[in-house]
């Protein structure tokens, strides 16, 4: 190809990205639809569409709530949609938080739950769970998860902090303390788990992670975590671009590099935290998304990142309905889902490629 | 008026000093080579220049600003660094990677516009990537990925350019083109050029001024010439190296010779007869040896005059393309008479130097052992009739010793030394026995 013909192309790049951009939303609005459909209770789609219509202003008015039956709204809005809502949210998160740590440490193994916030997560949840008796709910959450946040937050910052030389922290460092301390943290977890007698089901199952009794007023909750972690990422996407370089070429390109890492990683780790509190320990999203998104569309991360949450959210929401279905009455957990479901078609872009890939 | 200032600068790895008390001063214009030995404090110069390494102590101004306190994304508006390694794992297109140098200059919240690209473009016009802005770099050669990373510094439109061996992963035709290309730039543009450089020859070629480090110290710094010397480059490098004036380049041009053997001198003086360069090489195998060399009749100008010149041989020598004279002649006899051994190469003869295999006559006669090396025969190399050949026989039938190449040489050399030393070390009567013991 000629340079004047790839310059043509880049310069209609942008345009090129609002095209995956638009075309991604309207595929992610298909799936939350379609998914809104999936369940035990049958429910048609143009009675959830006029449910979804009723709520928007300025549209109810032209619909024709006679035609809706009050389970199915009840079902529909209270039920399955603040559920679909928080896949969206969660997947969105934790493809994001997976695009900025494998940015951050060049590192193709490199996943949400890197720096511990899933180690953390589990054990915060768990010594709620066996030793916190007094029940109290913040903003939705109700004490486990609180723990379960609060703890993968503090190991994130302990991971930081051992990692610290001097003023810097050095990838590699960051990099092994982070897997030390998940696996510290996991033999604790296997400790209390092994001495929790009745409760270990549970535990298990929430580690599993799952979407079953999520409550509108967690979506709100982890919405704010979501939204704005990923729009102030996008402001430092050409950092990342330039970090992908490596530290000291980031560094000559005007990057401040220690300062927008650590800014990154805090942003990513919220992230995790928030989505790891609400749904539990949800696997696969936070390595995978970034990649296939990577070998579909490139490595520029000003298209990357957007474009991973929205697949990741929708990647999610695809296979909570699986979990849904799958099984009829007891569900399988989601995590489950997200390997079984995705490993198939990572292999399957990995093959199609000509060229070796490297992150 | 660009300005570096490098003023007492140390730095450590832990407790180890790397470099201590550095001072520079660099303006536009200046292309500079830092040289010296491995592990001499080069990169870190360089690290500490380039904000990588923070200096223990000492300053570091770039137009009187000290480059630390300076915001990182100012001081990638006036400096860009060209790594030593440039590998990229990440699949990002040539002119994206490029598009990376206008970085600098963008706010956080701007895409690159028309007069970006356009710089991009420039920058890869002049380092001839402009047909590579599609591929991947991480699917270029070593050679176009430098080239390449050297458009990216270009984009970032800097006052001062460091590269760090850039040339080590490169074939010698792109090493020529991008010192051309960098040199230029520093000419052109005003651009300071620092590069830390393995390759004293390029730096000799390219650069107007040069550091050399040596264990993190400057042990000169100043215009190349005065930098470049035999001498210095004896005592940081210890190794002996003949520094000459290139007449076709109009540079310096270095040649290292071996480090000195641990092979003993050897008490014994070798004397070639021969011309046309079939004694260059074996002039400094034998040196390196440790024997003494002489070397006579020979022209000026001859390639082995020169190189006898080089390696400061003592030569008997007559004016370029002359026959040999009388006089000429009896120096030439009585350097003989002095050597141990005498060899002949497989030089070219005619009348002009046909009095040198005289000169060999005389020595076999005088006792001297004489080897002769028939590597080419003499017949495509006789251009006096038969003469030459004649006497060739006539030797050999004297009692010369006559070998294939050079290897067989040097290996009759130490059989033949060793006999002499058993002749001095051995007793007598045990040297006796042994010969009684081989006739038997």
């Amino acid at each position: 190809m000629s340079g004047d013909k790839v310059e043509g192309t880049y310069i209609k790049r942008s345009s090129r990205w609002k095209l995956i951009l638009v075309t991604l939303i309207v595929a992610l609005l298909v799936t939350i639809l379609v998914s809104l459909n999936i369940g035990y209770a049958s429910i048609s789609f143009s009675e959830i569409l006029d449910i979804l219509g009723k709520q928007i202003p300025f549209l109810n008015g032209s619909i024709n709530s006679a035609s809706i039956s009050p389970t199915s709204e009840a079902i529909i809005l209270q039920i399955r949609l603040p559920r679909v809502l928080a896949g969206a949210l969660v997947g969105a998160g934790l493809a994001a938080a997976g695009v900025i740590y494998q940015g951050v440490f060049r590192n193709p193994m490199a996943d949400s739950y890197l720096l511990g916030a899933s180690a953390g997560a589990s054990v915060g949840y768990t010594v709620a769970v066996l030793y916190v008796t007094s029940a109290l709910t913040v903003i939705g959450l109700g004490t486990a998860q609180l723990f379960a946040f609060i703890f993968a937050l503090l190991t994130v910052f302990l991971v930081l902090l051992i990692s610290r030389v001097g003023t810097k922290i050095p990838t590699t460092t960051l990099l092994l303390s982070g897997i030390v301390v998940n696996i510290f943290l996991l033999a604790i977890e296997t400790l209390m788990e092994l001495r929790s007698g009745q409760a270990l089901t549970g535990i298990v199952a929430w580690l599993a992670g799952g979407f079953s009794n999520i409550v509108w007023l967690q979506v709100w909750t982890i919405l704010p975590f979501v939204f704005i972690g990923i729009a102030v990422t996008y402001f430092f996407t050409r950092d990342l671009n330039m970090l992908s370089m490596g530290d000291d070429t980031a560094q000559h390109l005007g990057v401040n590099t220690e300062r927008v890492r650590i800014f990154l990683l805090a942003v990513a780790s919220l992230i995790t935290a928030a989505a790891v509190a609400i749904s539990g320990v949800i696997g696969f999203v936070g390595l995978i998304i970034p990649h296939m998104t990577r070998l579909v569309i490139g490595p520029d991360h000003r298209i990357l990142l957007p474009a991973s949450a929205i697949t990741g959210a929708m990647f999610l929401v695809i296979c909570d309905a699986v979990a849904r279905v799958a099984t009829g009455a007891a569900e399988l957990p989601v995590g489950v889902i997200t390997a079984l479901v995705g490993t198939p078609f990572f292999i399957y872009l990995l093959r199609r490629r000509k060229t070796s890939y490297s992150l | 008026m660009v300005l570096l200032n490098v003023d007492g600068v140390e730095c450590c790895y832990g407790s180890i000093k790397i470099l201590e008390n550095v001072n520079l001063i660099v303006k536009e214009g200046d292309f500079v080579g830092i040289i010296g030995p491995n592990g001499s404090g080069k990169s870190t110069l360089l690290k500490s220049i380039s904000r990588t390494l923070k200096p223990h102590k000492g300053t570091i101004l770039l137009d009187n600003k000290n480059i630390y306190s300076l915001k990182s994304m100012d001081l990638a508006k006036q400096m860009a660094v060209v790594p030593q390694d440039n590998t990229i794992s990440f699949s990002f297109t040539a002119l994206e990677v490029v598009l990376m140098g206008r970085s600098p200059h963008m706010s956080r919240f701007q895409m690159e516009t028309e007069s970006d690209m356009a710089i991009a473009r420039k920058a890869m016009d002049l380092t001839n990537t402009w047909h590579l802005a599609g591929r991947f770099v991480n699917e270029l050669s070593g050679g176009e990925r430098q080239r390449v990373i050297i458009a990216r510094a270009l984009a970032q439109k800097p006052k001062i350019l460091l590269l760090d061996e850039p040339l080590t992963y490169l074939d010698i035709i792109n090493q020529l083109e991008i010192m051309d290309l960098v040199k230029s730039l520093c000419e052109k543009e005003g651009i300071i050029v620092m590069t830390a450089i393995h390759d004293l020859n390029l730096a000799a070629r390219y650069c107007n001024t040069a550091i050399l480090l040596n264990k993190g110290k400057i042990f000169s710094a100043g215009r190349l010439d005065e930098v470049l010397t035999s001498e210095n480059i004896k005592s940081v490098f210890k190794v002996d190296a003949i520094v000459k004036k290139n007449l076709v380049t109009n540079s310096l041009y270095i040649i290292p010779l071996s480090p000195p053997k641990s092979s003993p001198i050897k008490n014994c003086a070798i004397h070639l007869i021969c011309g046309a360069g079939t004694g260059t090489s074996l002039m400094k195998i034998l040196l390196e040896e440790g024997y003494s060399v002489t070397a006579g009749v020979l022209n000026v100008l001859d390639t082995d005059f020169e190189t006898a010149e080089f390696l400061n041989i003592p030569v008997t020598s007559e004016a370029p393309f002359s026959p040999i004279t009388e006089k000429t002649r009896k120096d030439n006899l009585a350097m003989i008479s002095k050597a141990s051994t005498v060899v002949v190469t497989s030089v070219p003869f005619g009348h002009g130097n046909l009095q040198n295999l005289e000169a060999a006559k005389e020595a076999l006669k005088k006792g001297i052992p004489l080897f002769v090396i028939d590597e080419v025969p003499i017949e495509s190399r006789d251009f006096t009739q038969g003469q030459a050949t004649a006497l060739l026989e006539g030797l050999k039938s004297g009692g010369a010793v006559f070998v294939k190449n050079q290897d067989e040489l040097l290996h009759m050399l130490n059989v033949s030394e060793e006999k002499l030393k058993m002749a001095k070390n051995v007793p007598p009567s045990v040297a006796d026995h042994l010969k009684a013991a081989r006739a038997s």
